[in-house]
């Protein structure tokens, strides 16, 4: 409740720009739903249960006995500890693994493929499409596509992590991870590695830039640095 | 009550002291093998380490109060996050409800002391000089600084040159040597040395939580110290295990951390949760409701927590099947979280609860720790995990379980005990200001760091930028963290003062049920004066007497006749009396071997090989001296054991306590080497640059000694066995066994000649295999030439045999492990 | 010693179980795997059987320790361990469900 409060505060300012709460593409979108989503959920939850205790200490204790007990058991056990735990999280289970599968960097004929190669405390980035490109602590990529990053890393483990646009995948050496992103609109998006990594880790960021398709094309020609 | 059964209590208790007490003096901290006065050092040492900890925390939240920082470089500020999270995660919240349990276990249990005295002492020894050594190496400024789960490759030397890693490995392995010492000592504990009677379903709920907990170290700790092992071995020797480019793979270390890791998580939630479970009920004046159901949570929390390690690697690029059941059995852990809960929530109602002070904790607990669970199953989720991950949303998530759901719990166990453990109840009331303090200063810092984290702050940055969108947050926990400091710092304060100058108070104030009260506080050092016959859950509300019958001798041993350390052990089910265990005296080898084992573990930080070999010959002549002590040149037969009960004393039967602790010590050994071939499998599956260039072939002589020497071990330590039942004489099996062992360590030593150790991470791995046989083919070995000297000096009879049953034991783990080990080793060579 | 083991047995079984079908998806996924020859449809089709088999296991573990042979004498014991059969075998459907719903190998 307190966060949800919050929210219009910080919109007044720039911290949108790495916010996972301020999606800007089709995974992060639907991720920062399922936060919603969960939310509240867990508020509902959690004021159901501090309800119960404050109640508990407003009435007199209830009939004591072995019948008694078990009809508690059965209220108490099977119905909210078993019955009401098991539906909520099965369903929240089921959701849940279905929006990781729309998440998954299925093939498509509109995929664009680039690679990240992350070091200590750079990031490279190569362009399959473009043989030769390869750019320093700047991902171009065109908008309103799927683009599937290619993540690894020369050294030590890092991660990749644009929030506007997705979530998180380990760069890891000897370990090729892909990662499904796209941009809605053109514009810069702030990107971190998102795994500590020695005494750089902090400044260990980048920029994506999403292009519009003819300014996509003049990056794969070689115009734009 | 007359002035009768006073004065024989009197006269048991005097006649009781001498045998338990500590000797006099300074030595008396040394030598003591006594539950009660280590149970108090340990806590005294956690409580120390929970305030460095503390300090370290309060230097994070000054560094992170406002933006661009220079408090602290990234150089320090590395080792004061990796040190908070390794002090408040190994020294002080594992020890602290380890101490605890040793303080309140015999109570509860109604019996003397723990099962292994000296183990106990040892345990806390190796704590203490392993939680001093990192404290050093913390103001040396040479701490461990790769974040507290120490990922390689960054940990590797590599990127890590300098102790500083070093000192973390072998010191954290040194310090959960304790941790499964002291493990092995409640299990044997609760499942044998308890009240006659006290059945399974008749077990003080917080003795079944801790069986269940120290299980859980048993198997869930050695993933961790293998890995910790390769580890340091790929720093000291270059043996690839992690490294890529030679087969190796960072991933293995992540599987065996977080196999360690998670269960970790509920190693700590569940002794919280067994102290609500003891508390609540008294704090409503009722019983617990659900018993056997909150039994059945804690086991099936205790098993899946170990389905779920791979949610801390959601982002490793793990298939998204894969990642689908570690997500599935993580929201699944919440139904028994949630079955616990509703059950306490239903205690309350059944009964009328009273807002003293440690209920004042655990609806503390209760409001926190919920929260803690939900967000907890909301990173359960794969997709939110991926936004989730490594940010301050996890960190407020932990903080919220781990001090909502553990630190809580446990003050309240501490008010709640306070008489048993100083024998005073509260007098000075700083409490109730300082609860409140720690509630708003825990929200106020935690609560909007979640937000943080959905704003992209990462955890570890050494400072945040300005511009952030983070600065009003992390001002807001970092004046709000010193609140909850000063309010922790009030409880410590609170608890001393009171512990040590409040008044005095009468026995059981809290009028609660189970046995701890039933002793006068606080407890002195032989627990009970007798050991009582209860036939329920809460024998004091059955049986108000049951105090003054203890004291007056009426249970079990009532008499001390034999001026000896004795205490009853009981079948495993139905506690029916079945022997009586002999308690070894004060000894000042537990605190040597400590002393010892510690250079064994600190001297590889310097690359001092030869005095760590050393120092390895010293264990184990110090091992030695600790096992000849015990036992019986003479059949005792059957003695008195009171109340008409003759019964032998535990050298003379079957199965003796030794064989209890061996039995648990090598069911960690075993999750050890199970890691160990799982990590072989891994590797062969998973990592890249396989198959390795070449592969060992077999021969004939290395599986023809090996199969050999397995069978003549098994099998002559069967035939010394059946010898010394009979009679007979048992050097001929007692010699087979030894040539077999000989074979199955020559067995393994094919493989050391057939490969180079740092080639590829599959020669490195099968080196560790075939170490791993030949230390315990060597130590089995050892274990029958101390067999033959026991036998020699008139130990052993047909009677007193149980020696030679754990050293069967130690023989078919050897025989096991190396017919499994070095058939991994040989098979890609088998196969065409 | 026995009602320990009655009762920690069919949850050990799960864990044994969820562990091996993990293992499996990480061969059939491994480049090993795809090197000899396993196609996704046979590698899903050795998954789904490997649950089937845990689920008929902790089924039979329900009906085995009802019988005589193997129940607790203590009733107490004996109503915990059915109650903990139940809950390996709900975890066993429950955690290795993805085995049919989820893709594979992505």
């Amino acid at each position: 409740m307190v966060i949800g409060g919050i929210t219009p505060l910080m919109l007044a300012g720039c911290e949108e720009r790495v916010s996972a709460v301020h999606p800007a593409g089709p995974a992060a979108d639907i991720i920062a739903t399922l936060w919603w989503v969960m939310l509240a959920g867990a508020t509902a939850i959690f004021l159901l249960v501090t309800i119960l205790l404050v109640l508990a200490f407003r009435r007199g204790g209830g009939p004591s006995g072995e019948a008694a007990d078990i009809r508690r058991e059965t209220v108490w056990i099977k119905g909210l500890g078993l019955g009401f735990t098991m539906a909520v999280l099965a369903a929240l289970t089921v959701w849940g693994l279905w929006i990781g599968e729309r998440l998954l960097p299925r093939p498509g004929p509109d995929v664009v493929a680039v690679e990240a190669e992350g070091r200590q405390w750079v990031w490279r980035f190569t362009y399959p499409d473009a043989p030769g490109r390869m750019t320093e602590d700047e991902l171009h990529i065109p908008a309103s596509r799927p683009i599937d990053v290619h993540i690894t890393s020369t050294d030590v483990i890092h991660s990749f992590w644009v929030p506007r646009l997705a979530g998180k995948l380990d760069a890891i050496p000897g370990h090729v991870n892909v990662l499904r992103i796209e941009a809605w609109e053109p514009g810069e998006y702030a990107g971190f590695s998102a795994e500590f990594s020695g005494t750089g880790y902090r400044r260990h960021t980048f920029t994506v830039i999403a292009h519009e398709a003819a300014a996509w094309n003049a990056f794969l020609a070689g115009e734009m640095p | 009550m007359t002035d009768k059964p006073r004065l024989t209590a009197l006269r048991l208790h005097k006649a009781l002291y001498p045998i338990w007490r500590n000797d006099p003096g300074w030595k008396g901290i040394l030598t003591t093998v006594n539950n009660n006065t280590i149970g108090g050092m340990f806590i005294m040492g956690a409580t120390g380490m929970f305030l460095v900890g503390g300090i370290l925390a309060m230097l994070i939240r000054a560094q992170l109060a406002s933006p661009n920082s220079a408090f602290m470089g990234p150089e320090v500020y590395n080792q004061i996050f990796t040190m908070h999270g390794t002090i408040m995660m190994f020294l002080f919240a594992i020890p602290f409800f380890e101490a605890l349990t040793i303080i309140l276990l015999p109570g509860m249990l109604g019996t003397r002391d723990l099962a292994f005295p000296r183990l106990g002492a040892f345990a806390f020894w190796c704590y203490m000089i392993g939680s001093t050594s990192m404290i050093v190496a913390l103001l040396a400024g040479v701490a461990p600084d790769g974040g507290w789960f120490m990922y390689p490759p960054l940990s590797s030397s590599a990127y890590s040159p300098g102790i500083n890693t070093d000192i973390w490995l072998l010191g954290i392995s040194f310090i959960e040597i304790s941790a499964i010492s002291a493990a092995v000592e409640i299990v044997v504990s609760v499942l044998r040395y308890r009240a006659a009677g006290m059945s399974l379903d008749k077990l003080p709920i917080f003795a079944w939580y801790m069986l269940v907990v120290a299980v859980m170290i048993l198997t869930a700790f050695p993933p961790m110290i293998l890995g910790s092992l390769i580890l340091e071995l790929e720093r000291a020797f270059d043996m690839p295990f992690f490294q890529a480019e030679h087969g190796g793979d960072s991933l293995l270390w992540q599987h065996l951390f977080w196999l360690f890791g998670h269960p970790e998580v509920y190693i700590i939630f569940l002794p919280a949760a067994g102290v609500v479970s003891m508390i609540l009920p008294v704090m409503a004046r009722t019983t617990l409701l659900g018993y056997g159901w909150v039994v059945t949570a804690a086991i099936s929390l205790a098993v899946l927590s170990f389905g779920l390690w791979v949610h801390h690697m959601f982002t490793t690029g793990i298939p998204h099947m894969g990642l689908a059941f570690f997500s599935a059995v993580s929201t699944l852990v919440a139904v028994p979280t949630g079955v616990q809960i509703f059950a306490w929530i239903g205690t309350l109602w059944k009964g009328r609860p009273e807002l003293h002070l440690p209920m004042l904790w655990i609806l503390g607990f209760f409001v926190t720790f919920v929260m803690g669970g939900l967000t907890g199953v909301m990173v359960a989720m794969v997709p939110f995990d991926w936004q989730a991950h490594d940010t301050y949303f996890v960190v407020a998530h932990l903080h919220y379980v781990l001090i909502g759901g553990y630190v809580f719990p446990m003050i309240a166990g501490v008010y709640y005990w306070l008489p048993v453990l100083s024998g005073r109840k509260r007098f000075f009331r700083m409490g109730e200001t300082a609860f409140w303090l720690v509630m708003v200063g825990f929200h106020g810092t935690f609560l909007l760091l979640h937000w943080a984290g959905l704003l992209g702050m990462r955890r570890r940055v050494d400072t945040i930028e300005a511009g952030s969108g983070w600065e009003l947050i992390n001002l807001l926990a970092s004046i709000s963290g010193f609140i909850l400091a000063i309010g922790f710092a009030l409880v410590v304060l609170d608890v001393a003062v009171n512990a040590v100058v409040a008044v005095r108070c009468r026995r059981n104030p809290w009028n609660a049920g189970t046995l701890e009260w039933a002793t006068p506080i606080p407890g002195p050092a032989y627990n009970v004066a007798s050991i009582p016959v209860i036939s329920s859950r809460y024998p004091l509300y059955d049986n108000p007497d049951l105090p003054v019958q203890i004291a007056r001798g009426e249970g079990f041993l009532g008499t001390p006749i034999r001026n000896r350390r004795e205490t009853l052990a009981v079948s495993v089910s139905r506690a029916e009396p079945e022997f009586i265990a002999v308690f070894p005296h004060n000894s000042i080898i537990p605190f040597a071997m400590a002393v010892v084992t510690s250079i064994v573990f600190l001297a590889p930080v310097f690359k001092w090989w030869w005095l760590m070999f050393a120092a390895a010959a010293g264990v184990t002549v110090l091992a030695l001296c600790w096992v000849w002590q015990g036992g019986s040149r003479q059949d005792e037969g059957l003695l008195d054991a009171g109340r008409g009960l003759s019964l032998p004393t535990h050298a003379e039967v079957p199965y003796p306590p030794g064989w209890w602790g061996t039995l648990f010590l090598l069911l960690a050994n075993s999750v050890l080497f199970g890691s160990l071939l799982f990590g072989y499998a891994f590797l062969w599956t998973v990592a890249p640059n396989w198959p390795p260039p070449a592969i060992l072939q077999p021969g004939f002589w290395g599986p023809v000694l090996a199969i050999g020497g397995g069978a003549f071990a098994s099998g002559g330590i069967r035939l010394a066995d059946r010898a010394i039942r009979n009679e007979g004489a048992s050097w001929l099996g007692l010699l087979a066994s030894l040539a077999g062992l000989a074979g199955l360590g020559a067995g393994a030593w094919t493989i050391f000649a057939g490969t180079t150790y740092n080639a590829h991470a599959y020669d490195a791995t099968l080196w560790v295999i075939a170490g791993y046989v030949t230390f315990h083919a060597g130590l089995a070995g050892l274990m029958v030439l101390f067999l033959t000297a026991r036998i020699q000096a008139g130990f052993i009879s047909a009677r007193r045999c149980g020696d030679a049953r754990v050293v069967q034991l130690w023989i078919d783990y050897a025989v096991l492990v190396a017919g499994l080990g070095l058939g991994a080793a040989w098979l890609p060579g088998w196969l065409p | 010693m026995k009602d320990i083991l009655r009762l920690s047995l069919p949850l050990s079984v799960w864990i044994a179980a969820f562990s091996g079908v993990y293992g499996l998806e990480g061969v059939v996924c491994s480049d090993r795997g795809a090197g000899a020859g396993l196609g996704l449809g046979q590698g899903r089709a050795v998954l789904v059987v490997a649950w089937v088999v845990a689920i008929a296991v902790q089924v039979g573990l329900i009906f085995g320790l009802r019988t005589p042979r193997f129940a607790s004498a203590q009733p107490w014991v004996q109503r915990v361990s059915m109650i903990l059969a139940c809950v390996a075998l709900v975890a066993t459907v429950w955690s290795l469900l993805p085995v049919v719903t989820t893709s594979l190998c992505l």
